[in-house]
């Protein structure tokens, strides 16, 4: 007996990632439409955040759903802490986290590079795009102590076996936007005189490229599970 | 229990040979810094009246008017019978004119006009800024009252302010979108200066072909109506009435390459046309001759009857000559071949001159000369006079040719056969470090770290045969056969070094059978190598050189970061695993608070970018900085040592306070003068006593032999070395980078800490990862404190008021050393306070006990050489990056300042490395 395919975890997965390449592109799709950059560094002018927001919003209600179906077995522990979801105090703990994380986004950007007494916007724009495909898409599947104990502890009692798999996926999210956000900084120093090389178009850019290229690593190991079980079971 | 061995000896071997490389590539890649630089002393002035014991006449100008029609990035093939139809067709001469590097308008501009070419000297010293000519032929028409007319581009009026008569120029000639508007302004121009009859000289420059190729390329469509445009100019210059006695010389500045720049060396870039002009010419479709752009200023010199420029090394342009009469061309010959003969004395000397082939040709030239001058006189146009004048003309040209072609090799071309030996000797020395200090076996296998007679004696005798054979080639050429001795030493070190470089590569990439592979014995952690790589391959931009600092900045505070949000994870998952997951916030905020230093540091290594914009609180800044570095010196120091500390201190500050630099008591400025030296004098004494005091305390006393300790000798040496290195720092800097001083200290310490914890915190525990992490933190710290100081990759910002502190006359070696305590503080006050914590700390903080081997032995075992290897590294990359972009645009302005930097660079920390390297060798029992 070979190992049993797990249909829906691979759904979930590809899903995910579809949802997440599919927000970079419209975002993209919306930035070729403004032919300007300068948007990108204000906050109200620009649709950037709020379209990467509702990306995030969609892949947890994308957990939610293909959660439903193992409701039936979850443990105690699972079922207190899904009980306790919509609380006050885990509400105001969530929001606190992002808020903080945010906070702290912003006092990196200052630290490598970005001005210390003006452009508090645009620091502004780029730390809340961090925090939103870092920090905030844990925070809406386990609320704001659930994401604690994930990043800090090995692997929680609480957490779901589909909550598992949207964890592991965001982690690919998180690390290619930090890793696109931080080599975005690679055109600043040179003098090609575009105006795209203003702070902070291209680590804004850079994020959102960077989240990409996660997303299509994340893919292609899918992809590669899926054809290696396929292949072990066409050879029995 | 690892056999402690000293790397000392070794680390000062692989610096003095890489020193060695880098003086020698410098000799061959800036060609220039060692000729002897021409005195217009030296060469006679004014035209030459006599040859031979007969008078001469210098002739008067061939042409009533002279035009000079420039159009910037006139490209060899654009004109054509199809472009320019109305310039193609009437030309009477059709020449080609071959211009040098770097293909840019302002270094044309003084080949045209002097006759010379630019070199490094010339370019960097320039850089920013446009200085005004000395000497060019405009300059002489100017002596003569003569009427020059310019209009065009703006450089020119830069280059000669003061020699036109009347003069136009587009003020914004680097607006590359303008393709009409200043070329329309020339041409109205012109217009004006056509009904006029009063000038000698006419120069248009038209810009509107090199901007439409730098914003559109070469095949942009705008190109044939442009080139339409300049013919339609020719057109109306030669249809004018008074065309009759004109001479209108069309060409480039320099070519355009294909894309539409210009700067490099391509073909198209470096050949432009030169299209000439004037009455009752034949116009014989003759082949197309080529000459060198440096051969217009003395022809056109000839040609207007002014002397030729004392800088010119160019040659006569025959075809321009064909106006005059033979008794006026040979003049003409007679007269350059003169000039450059002079400046080949000045150059070569005069024995090497009188046995050159050339100056055989001079002497037959002059004598067929002096024959020819009675019968043109006369009127006797024989047989024998043309052949005599034949012969005198193509003497006097290869007199010319010859020597101009040597005076040019002189000023630019690169010394390959010094380039090549310079570069095997960096690399095969940075090589070499690298791999004996990362595979410690393969070192003791190899014998690296030691000298192998055997194939010493084999590469003397590949040095000999190679020093022989370049030398027969001409590869290398030395002045004396003492240099060709000496330059056996380093071809045999290369030798040597690279054999051993090759067997330890054949044995790293093919491990013998049955043996385990030679593991690397320093761990390499990964975002530090990769932070090292980015940084390095980055040299290979001239805009990431220009902005190094960012790259410092980016890539060192990314470091810290990254190495305090590790450990941060790491408590936090620590703590909460031993407190079974509960109180997670408490936690956090616990162990964030615990990392409050790392983030402190942090916020200063930010403000310390914008420390020149402390100005207005500066004396408040001063003095908080030197209480933060006396708290810091007195640390570490005995009672009199910190009472010596603190008054020197004080001494700065009444120095800076009588200087008006910072708040001070209101003196008046004669007594402020009188009391300078008296403080400055009190402060060199504090400096003396400091060390003195810490001198004695560490060295043995015959009557306290039992009670000091011996094991805190080196130490207490090398913390005076820093104290007394500090206070001299503190006395040199600008007011505002006081400051940089205790912050150095405190980040340096902070990021020892963290990296101590780091390493504790890793899976598996090595003494040498804490090391490698302090090493390259070290380093990264240093050259941003380096930029913070107002450096950059630039000579202009070299500071050289520390220099003249004190100084009541100029002395270039205390100017020297203070020039370069004060430039590389931080690289110096970063190594020696590495060496200083690494022999004081252990791990015992962290918790980590019973360490073998000990912590404080891999001072001299570990952080001499690989500190050395990360610093000559990047600079062996480097200078081989420099020979692949010797041609590039920028060579001069943005590449080779830099590379002066990191050879200065290494060579500092060569002289602080030797005097640590002698405390150790004196105390190495303690060590």
């Amino acid at each position: 007996m070979v190992s049993r395919f797990d249909q829906q975890k691979t759904k979930h997965q590809l899903f995910h990632v579809s949802l997440s390449l599919a927000t970079i592109l419209i975002c993209m799709a919306y930035m070729q439409y403004r032919r300007n950059w300068a948007h990108l560094g204000s906050f109200w002018d620009s649709l950037v955040v709020p379209i990467v927001f509702l990306g995030e919003l969609l892949k947890v209600v994308l957990a939610r759903f293909y959660g439903k179906v193992e409701d039936g077995v979850l443990t105690a522990k699972q079922r207190q802490k899904k009980n306790s979801y919509f609380t006050p105090r885990e509400l105001l703990g969530g929001f606190t986290l992002q808020f903080l994380c945010t906070l702290l986004y912003a006092f990196i950007c200052i630290i490598l590079g970005a001005p210390v007494l003006g452009n508090y916007e645009q620091t502004f724009v780029l730390a809340l795009l961090m925090t939103l495909l870092t920090v905030s898409p844990t925070v809406f599947l386990l609320g704001g102590g659930g994401a604690l104990q994930v990043c800090f502890c090995e692997k929680p009692d609480f957490v779901t076996k589909c909550e598992d798999t949207a964890l592991n996926l965001f982690k690919y999210n998180a690390l290619g936007g930090i890793l696109g956000a931080w080599a975005g900084s690679v055109v600043a120093p040179l003098d090609w005189g575009r105006d795209w090389q203003a702070y902070p178009i291209p680590n804004v850019i850079g994020a959102l490229l960077g989240s990409a290229l996660g997303n299509i690593y994340a893919c292609t190991h899918v992809l590669y599970a899926t054809a290696r079980v396929y292949m072990t079971k066409k050879r029995t | 229990m690892e056999q402690h061995k000293s790397w000392l000896v070794y680390t000062i071997g692989m610096l003095t040979a890489f020193l060695c490389g880098a003086v020698l590539f410098l000799i061959g890649f800036f060609p220039a810094s060692y000729s002897v630089a021409e005195k217009e002393s030296t060469v006679p002035e004014g035209r030459p009246t006599a040859l031979l014991g007969m008078e001469l006449t210098p002739p008067p100008p061939a042409y009533d008017s002279f035009v000079l029609l420039l159009v910037d990035a006139l490209r060899d093939d654009f004109p054509d019978a199809t472009s320019m139809p109305v310039a193609y067709s009437r030309a009477c001469e059709k020449l080609k004119l071959h211009v040098d590097i770097p293909t840019v308008t302002m270094p044309r501009l003084k080949s045209i006009t002097t006759g010379t070419l630019s070199n490094f000297i010339d370019i960097a010293l320039n850089v920013g800024h446009t200085e005004q000519m000395q000497d060019s032929f405009l300059h002489r028409l100017k002596q003569q009252n003569r009427v020059v007319s310019f209009a065009g581009d703006h450089t020119w009026v830069k280059l000669f302010p003061s020699e036109f008569t009347r003069q136009v120029e587009n003020h914004d000639s680097f607006y590359v979108n303008d393709f009409y508007e200043g070329d329309r302004n020339v041409t109205k121009t012109l217009e004006t200066e056509l009904e006029r009859s009063d000038w000698s000289l006419l120069i248009l420059h038209y810009l509107g072909l090199d901007h439409i190729g730098h914003v559109e390329g070469n095949a942009s469509p705008r190109v044939p109506l442009k080139l339409k445009e300049m013919d339609e100019v020719v057109k109306k210059i030669l249809d004018h009435k008074s065309f009759p006695n004109v001479l209108l010389m069309l060409t480039g500045d320099h070519g355009m390459a294909d894309g539409g720049g210009h700067g490099g060396n391509t073909p198209a870039e470096t050949l432009v046309p030169l299209y000439l002009y004037y009455n009752n010419c034949s116009k014989t479709p003759s082949a197309s001759k080529r000459y060198n752009q440096i051969d217009l200023a003395p022809t056109l010199s000839v040609l207007l009857s002014v002397e030729i420029p004392t800088l010119s090394i160019g040659c006569l342009i025959p075809e321009m000559l064909q106006s005059l009469s033979l008794e006026h061309q040979l003049y003409a010959y007679f007269y350059n071949a003169h000039h450059l003969l002079n400046k080949a004395r000045v150059k070569f000397g005069h024995e090497i001159v009188h046995r050159s082939d050339y100056y055989t040709w001079y002497q037959n030239a002059t004598l067929l000369h002096k024959k020819l001058l009675r019968p043109l006189r006369e009127g006797d146009g024989g047989g024998a006079s043309q052949v005599y004048y034949q012969n005198a003309k193509l003497n006097y040209m290869r007199v010319a040719r010859e020597i101009s072609d040597l005076l040019s090799e002189s000023l630019v071309k690169f010394d390959y056969g010094f380039i090549a030996v310079g570069l095997a000797l960096t690399t095969s020395t940075s090589l070499h470090i690298v791999i004996s200090v990362l595979y410690l076996d393969l070192t003791e296998q190899l014998q690296l770290d030691g000298l192998k007679v055997g194939q010493l004696w084999l590469s003397v005798i590949a040095a000999v045969v190679l020093n022989y054979t370049s030398h027969a080639l001409d590869i290398i050429m030395t002045s004396s056969t003492l240099y060709s001795i000496l330059l056996l030493v380093p071809i045999s070190i290369a030798v040597y070094l690279t054999i051993d470089v090759a067997q330890a590569l054949l044995k790293i990439a093919l491990p013998p059978l049955y043996t385990r592979r030679l593991k690397i014995s320093i761990p390499l952690p990964l975002p530090l190598l990769a932070c090292y790589a980015i940084r390095t391959l980055t040299l290979g931009s001239s805009s990431f050189i220009e902005f190094e600092y960012n790259t410092w900045y980016y890539l060192g505070n990314t470091l810290i970061l990254l190495t305090a949000f590790r450990t941060l994870r790491w408590r936090i998952t620590k703590t909460n695993v031993e407190l079974n997951g509960r109180h997670l916030y408490t936690i956090a905020s616990t162990c964030l608070w615990q990392m409050r230093k790392v983030l402190v540091v942090l916020m200063l290594l930010t403000l310390m970018r914008y420390i020149h914009r402390l100005q207005a609180i500066r004396s408040t800044v001063v003095i908080f900085s030197m209480l933060l570095l006396w708290a810091r010196l007195h640390r570490h120091s005995q009672l009199p040592q910190s009472l010596a500390s603190g008054a020197a201190l004080f001494m700065v500050y009444c120095f800076r306070g009588l200087n008006g630099q910072v708040l001070f008591f209101d003196v008046p400025s004669h007594m402020a003068a009188k009391l300078m030296v008296p403080t400055l004098v009190i402060f060199w004494c504090c400096l003396a006593l400091v060390l003195m005091l810490g001198y004695r305390a560490a060295l043995p006393q015959a009557h306290s032999f039992g009670k000091v300790p011996p094991t805190g000798a080196l130490l207490q040496l090398l913390q005076t070395n820093l104290t007394s290195s500090l206070l001299l720092a503190a006395l040199l800097q600008r007011v505002h980078n006081i400051l940089l001083l205790p912050v150095l200290l405190v980040a340096l310490q902070q990021t020892y800490k963290l990296c101590d914890v780091y390493g504790t915190s890793a899976r598996k525990f090595s003494v040498r990862l804490v090391h490698v992490y302090k090493i390259i933190m070290t380093i990264f710290l240093a050259r941003m404190f380096f930029f913070y100081q107002g450096n950059s990759n630039s000579l202009s910002t070299i500071d050289l008021t520390p220099g003249y502190i004190g100084q009541t006359n100029y002395n270039p070696s205390i100017v020297a050393i203070f020039v370069t305590l004060n430039t590389y503080s931080a690289d110096i006050h970063a190594f020696l306070y590495l060496v200083v914590h690494t022999l004081r700390s252990d791990l015992r903080s962290v918790g980590i006990m019973q360490l073998h081997p000990p912590y404080s032995i891999a001072a001299d075992s570990l952080i001499a050489p690989l500190y050395a290897a990360l610093i000559m590294l990047p600079a062996a990359f480097y200078l081989c990056l420099l020979v692949g972009f010797r041609y590039h645009l920028f060579i001069y302005s943005v590449f080779s300042p830099k590379v002066l930097y990191d050879c200065y660079t290494v060579l500092v920390f060569y002289l602080v490395f030797l005097v640590t390297s002698l405390y150790f060798k004196l105390f190495k029992h303690d060590a």
